[in-house]
Order: C-alpha cells, then structure tokens, then sequence
C-alpha cells in the first residue's frame, strides 16, 4: 500500500489523483490521504505530494473533458467538505468517472459516486444554512459590514458569490472562524479568500459593531412574531440548529 | 380606539408586527432575479428563510402591517374595530429605513406589507403605494416585496403595486360565503374574488404581451406561475382548466392598448413575477376538510394560484360566534391540509381522490397519501425499475426528489431496497407499497390491516408530538402507539373474577 499525502485543497487532492494514478501501482494498492489527518500504519509507505499546478490543471482538464463540468463542480465541492477521507473519495469517485463517463453522476448505486453524492449534500446544506443565518453589523468607523460563522465545510467560497451579488455596494467580509479565514468584498473589485496573519486576527476581535438600533429593532420584531399559541422549540430546533445561535443577532 | 401618534419606532415596530403575525405567508419564492450594480438585493426561486420564531415558523420578510387601525369588524381578527387595543401606523419613510437596514444586516428576505384599512381601500393602498415606490426608486431595493391587495381598492392602484411588487395576496379567510358573512360583516366573497381575478388577468395579459415583445415562441399554456408549474401539470396537462388557458377571460376582450409596466420601471418589468397566493382560516367556521380541499383546488385551477396557505384558528377575541377550542389551535388539521395541498400541486392529486361527501375529513392517524394508498390497494406494489414517473409519485414515502432520482438511477442499472434508501426514499413507509425487480421486501404482506397497524404506530407518535408540543411522553416498551382496541366491558370483568 502506498499512501500519497496531500496538501488539504482542490489543488492539492487533484496533485495527489495526478501521482497515485500515474504511478500505475494500481487502485486498489493506493490510498490518498489530507495533510495531518492520518495516524501511521505498519507496512505502508508514504509519499508526500508536492503541489504543482501543472499536474492540478491536467487532472482539472481531464475531468471537464471526458467526464462532464457537472462532475468537476462536484469534486471542487467535494473538496471543501469536513470529511477526512475527502481527498481519498474523490479518488475513487474519479476511477468510475474516467470509465463510464458523463453518466456517472446519476449513478448513485456505486458506493464510491454515493459517498460523494453525500459530501457534496452535506455542503451545499450547510453553505444553504449559512446563507440564511448570516447576520451582518456594522463595524464602527471601518464602513464594514462583518460577520463571524463557525462552519463545520469550507463553505466561504461558496458563500461569497452569492453576498456579492446581492450586496453589491457593500463592504463586507465574512470571517471563518474555524480556519481562520476571511471572504472580503469591495465594491467594484470582487471577492477574494484572504488568511489574516496573526496581528489582524486580533484586530478583528477587537472590532466593535455601532448601531445597536436596529439590532434591538430585529430583537423586538424576532420576540413578536411567535405566535405564544403554537410555541414550539423543537421544530425551531430541527430548523435552525442550536450551534448557529451563538452567532445569530436575535439570539445574543 | 385609542389612537396613539407620538410612538417610538420600537413600540411601532411591536405594536404592527405583534398585529401582522396571525398572516401565515411569509415565503420569499417563486422568483429569480439577479444583483443589478447600483440596486441592493436580489432574489432566489426556491426562497431563503432567515430564522425561525419561538413556534418554529419562518421568518423570511419583515412582516407587518402599515397600521392597525380598521372599519372593518371582523370577528376572528385581533385588528377588529371593536377591540380596545393601542392603534398606530407607520409612516412610509419608517418602512423603507426599517427594510432596508434589516436587509443589509442579511435578516430577512424582503417586506411583507400588510394593513388594516384606515379611512377606506383607496386610501390604505394608495400609502402602501407610496412605500414601495420609494423602496424600489429612492432607496433602489431589489429584494423581494409581497402586498397584501386590500378588497374594494381601484383597479388601478392595485396594478401600479403589481408592477413594484413580487408577490400580492388577497385573503380568502374564510372558504364559503356562509362562513364570511358570519364571522366578517363587512366582506363579500365577490369582494375578495375581483382583485384575485384582477391580479390573474395582469399576470396572463403582459405574459402573452412579452412573449409577443421578444418573439419568445414558448407554448402559451396560461400556467405561467400558477401553482401547478413545474409540478403537477407537468404531467397532467388536463389539471389546467380552460379558464386558466384563456387567462379567466372567457368571452371578454382586453383593451389592447398597453398593460405596460410604468416607465420608470422600464418596459420589461414584470407584473407581480411570483404570482399571487391567499390564505384560508381552519377551524373558525364549521367547513369540512373536503370543502376546504375543493375551494384550494378550484383556486389553483381557475385563478392560477401560486400558494394557498392555512392557518389554524387561533381565538384572539372573545366572540359568542367563535368557536371555543380547549385543545389548543387545531395544528394537526392544518398540518393534513398542508399535506394534500403537496399532494394536489406536486403529485398529481385530485381533491376528490382523496376525500369523498361520504368522508369529509382527514384520517387523524394516517397522511392523506398513506389513507389514499391504503384505500386503493389494487394498485400496488409498484415495481420500481420500470414504474412511470407519475406511478412513483404515488408512492406513500417517494417524494418529487426521489422520484427523480430513481429516474436517472434506474438507467444505469437495477435498483434494490438499499439503493433506494440512499437515493433518500422513506422505506418506511414505501416499503409496503413497491418490489424492487419483482421482489417485495421480506416479511411485508399487500393487506390492509397488516399495513395499516404498521403504519399508524409511528404516525401516531408523529401526531402525539404535534398536539402535545413540548412535552414528554412515558415510552411503552410493548405495543408503543400501536392500534389497538380499548378493553371491552367483558375484558374488565374478566379481568376482576380472574378467569383469564
């Protein structure tokens, strides 16, 4: 058994598919695994994948032309799921997808096409929650809207295009706090993925939001709208789980 | 009434929304628009919820009333003119601030505006009038807006708001007009029944006007965003009546000169683009299920709804003529409505298949698509490689994502009972009524009783949770929740004297 190890993104994983696929050692005799996230087994050998471009944009071309781009959004998904096996699903999700082409991503009996199926549910259904929890306010003196989330994917790709579409003369970031990692905004520039270093992490913590008005006025309207009659928290639980609430303004 | 003018925006903004609450539609649907540079907002086709209350609704718009003062006197509402409660109104300015601030901070999805009816109808829809239109210039709002259309007011007026809105509503309340004249004097139901008709004809006229503007050549099939599309009419084209064809003009003519939107919104603009839905009250007047099932099915057939929402009765005033409800709001009723309204939209359902005159009412222990399968036994099992798609979908536990997952699934290759519970349907429920490549799954018999004793354990326990929300029920390792009979007279007795 050979066991690429591979830099934790999209890049990185499709690295790791261009080395184990090429080394023709055969499937069944590679594994892929994610930086950091193994324990050491008897018997294996471990190669470090370095990342380089070249190899990525290959297996990216491949992927697009002899699977289909429905499978490449996937896989891109796929990458940003919480699972830790996720560089290693892809891989076996890419075997069946070089053989049957196009179709296979209908092919949900397959195991190995199911478990992606899944990882990019799971995704999509948080960045989906996300998109409706996240509270933005104001940061005083910055002309900034900022919000702070705690996903369990790496949703903030995801999450960014549709702000900046619909807030499009805003400023804002949204800031993971998770893996320390920002989605910011200009207007008229487009998003980017930045990681603070260190110093501004602590900046960030130390912002502090003006306008308390209208959270106050969202507090009032959120305490009001609840019909007492049908009070019912365990349907609001199944709708809005208790680990989003810490960030959510009408629940400060 | 005590009118109150000097109040802060809080007090407003509690006084309106705690008076807007009992309105069920708070859906954000039905259309997609795009970001546009210079404009906040956009909107999604599905809809976003931004949280949920304490009852475990929605919370997508900034729903509230404009004012709470009204002439009218209907008895269920907690805005009657009778009622000695505290009355205010905001001002146009205060609605737009409050939306787009609240819509910056990503907490709703857009404005629900709603009101009681200050002065007259004119005069009520001419201020909402007002607000949105300086939602939509001044402040450049691109989000989603839904209007509530107030009964009486100016032809007119309502289509210059069909124009700035997504969404408008007219509130049937009450499904017969026995039951309005009752409970809301100051209605008629032909009232209520000329706006709906009014907002239909627009939606139609200006469908087939842009279609004829950008020489689109689609089927023109009067179904444009009425509650059917994408669904059911899909594939039961006879679902769509003859009056939703000719967009409910038989006979008349339409003046063909311009339904344009107004210029400033430029030609293209859409006439209410999310359609229009209305709301029914359950449980206030003594209307069966079936009566409420055909007045909803009529809706969506005849005035191409969008949505037709319940809302279970809640007793706000003391009224000789309401009914007294010890139980609480009647959820589980709203909840079955809710149910074959689905069935009726998505699935192909008719109002008739599933409730008869003979029995008006909901099963209280079975869904209605369970009640109607085991009703109709003869038509099962389904064998899942090769039923149609419609034939799936009446499948107690195969729902329209399902479906169609076992569609693109079954071409590559046979589907057995695991696959199915992976491609998400219930096998719960499903597994009763379908064999996979002949086979049904071991130990399940086509018979009724069998099924039905299967089934109702766990609906029962569903329904337990439903009436006794919040609260906590003592586990019965034997027999939980299943059917069974309640000891006889002869059972005690026996009982008692030993002789077992």
């Amino acid at each position: 058994m050979t066991v690429y190890i591979c830099e934790d993104s999209l890049d990185g994983i499709l690295c790791g598919v261009y080395d184990a696929w090429m080394s023709r050692k055969g499937h069944a005799q590679v594994k892929l695994q994610l930086d950091g996230w193994f324990e050491q087994e008897l018997f294996t050998e471990y190669l470090t994948v370095p990342r380089e471009m070249e190899k990525a944009e290959k297996v990216v071309k491949s992927i697009r032309q002899k699977i289909s781009e429905e499978a490449y959004e996937k896989v891109y998904v796929a990458s940003l799921s919480q699972d830790p096996d996720r560089a290693d699903k892809i891989y076996r999700f890419l075997i069946y997808g070089f053989h049957f082409g196009k179709k296979v991503v209908d092919m949900l009996q397959i195991p190995a096409v199911f478990q992606l199926f899944q990882m990019c549910r799971n995704v999509y259904n948080e960045n989906h929650l996300l998109i409706e929890f996240i509270r933005f306010s104001q940061i005083t003196d910055r002309n900034l809207m900022f919000s702070r989330i705690a996903p369990k994917n790496r949703v903030l790709s995801l999450l960014a295009p549709h702000f900046s579409d619909r807030f499009p003369g805003e400023r804002w970031m949204i800031y993971d706090e998770n893996r320390q990692e920002a989605a910011v905004y200009l207007p008229g520039r487009g998003w980017a993925i930045l990681q603070p270093d260190p110093a501004m992490r602590r900046e960030i913590d130390n912002w502090q939001t003006d306008s308390r008005e209208y959270e106050d006025l969202w507090k009032i309207f959120h305490g009001t709208i609840a019909i007492k009659e049908r009070f019912n928290p365990k349907c609001q639980r199944n709708h809005l789980p208790l680990r989003f609430r810490g960030y959510m303004t009408e629940f400060q | 009434m005590l009118i109150q003018q000097n109040l802060s925006l809080q007090e407003k903004l509690r006084i309106l929304t705690d008076a807007a609450k009992y309105d069920v539609a708070c859906t954000s649907s039905g259309v997609a628009r795009k970001g546009k540079a210079g404009m906040v907002g956009n909107t999604a086709e599905a809809g976003i919820c931004h949280s949920f209350s304490a009852d475990g609704r929605c919370i997508s718009l900034l729903k509230i009333l404009f004012t709470n003062q009204c002439i009218y006197d209907c008895k269920y509402c907690i805005n009657r003119s009778s009622n000695d409660t505290l009355r205010t109104a905001f001002t146009p300015d205060e609605v737009c601030r409050l939306t787009m601030e609240f819509y910056r901070r990503n907490y709703i999805e857009g404005l629900f505006l709603s009101s009681g009816i200050l002065h007259n109808a004119n005069y009520t829809m001419e201020q909402i009038y007002q607000t949105v239109y300086s939602l939509r210039t001044e402040h450049r709002f691109n989000g989603y807006i839904h209007i509530k259309a107030i009964p009486g007011a100016d032809e007119e007026l309502i289509e210059r708001i069909g124009f700035l809105s997504d969404r408008m509503s007219v509130n049937l309340e009450l499904p017969t007009t026995q039951g309005l004249k009752n409970l809301a004097p100051g209605k008629t139901r032909d009232k209520i029944l000329r706006p709906m008709r009014q907002i239909q004809r627009g939606i139609f006229r200006q469908q087939k006007l842009l279609e004829e503007l950008s020489g689109e050549r689609k089927r023109l099939d009067g179904r444009g965003r009425a509650g059917f599309t994408g669904g059911a009419s899909l594939f039961r084209p006879d679902k769509v009546s003859p009056s939703l064809l000719e967009g409910a003009d038989s006979g008349k003519t339409f003046p063909d000169q311009g339904f344009y939107a107004p210029s400033f919104l430029g030609r293209e603009q859409r006439f209410v683009p999310a359609g229009q839905s209305t709301q029914m009250i359950v449980g206030a007047t003594p209307e069966n299920d079936y009566q409420m099932m055909k007045v909803t099915e009529a809706l969506y057939q005849s005035y191409g709804l969008k949505r037709v929402f319940f809302s279970a009765f809640v007793r706000v005033n003391e009224d000789s003529s309401l009914p007294a409800l010890p139980g609480g709001p009647p959820l589980l009723r709203e909840h079955r409505l809710y149910q074959a309204d689905w069935l009726l939209r998505f699935y192909g359902f008719q109002a008739d298949e599933l409730l008869t005159e003979d029995k008006p009412d909901f099963n209280v222990f079975l869904d209605p698509k369970c009640d109607w399968a085991l009703r109709h036994l003869e038509l099962f099992p389904v064998e899942v490689n090769r039923a149609e798609y419609q034939t799936l979908l009446r499948v107690p536990g195969i729902g329209v994502k399902s479906a169609g997952r076992i569609l693109a699934a079954r071409r590559n290759g046979a589907l057995d009972f695991a696959t199915l519970k992976k491609l998400g349907v219930v096998l719960k429920r499903a597994v009763y009524f379908i064999t996979c490549s002949g086979r049904m799954e071991q130990g399940t018999r086509l018979d009724q009783d069998f099924i039905t004793s299967c089934l109702i354990g766990d609906e029962r326990r569903k329904n337990w949770d439903i009436s006794h929300q919040d609260s906590y029920r003592q586990l019965s390792l034997f027999h939980d929740m299943k059917l069974e009979a309640e000891p006889t007279g002869e059972d005690k007795v026996a009982a008692v004297f030993g002789d077992m």
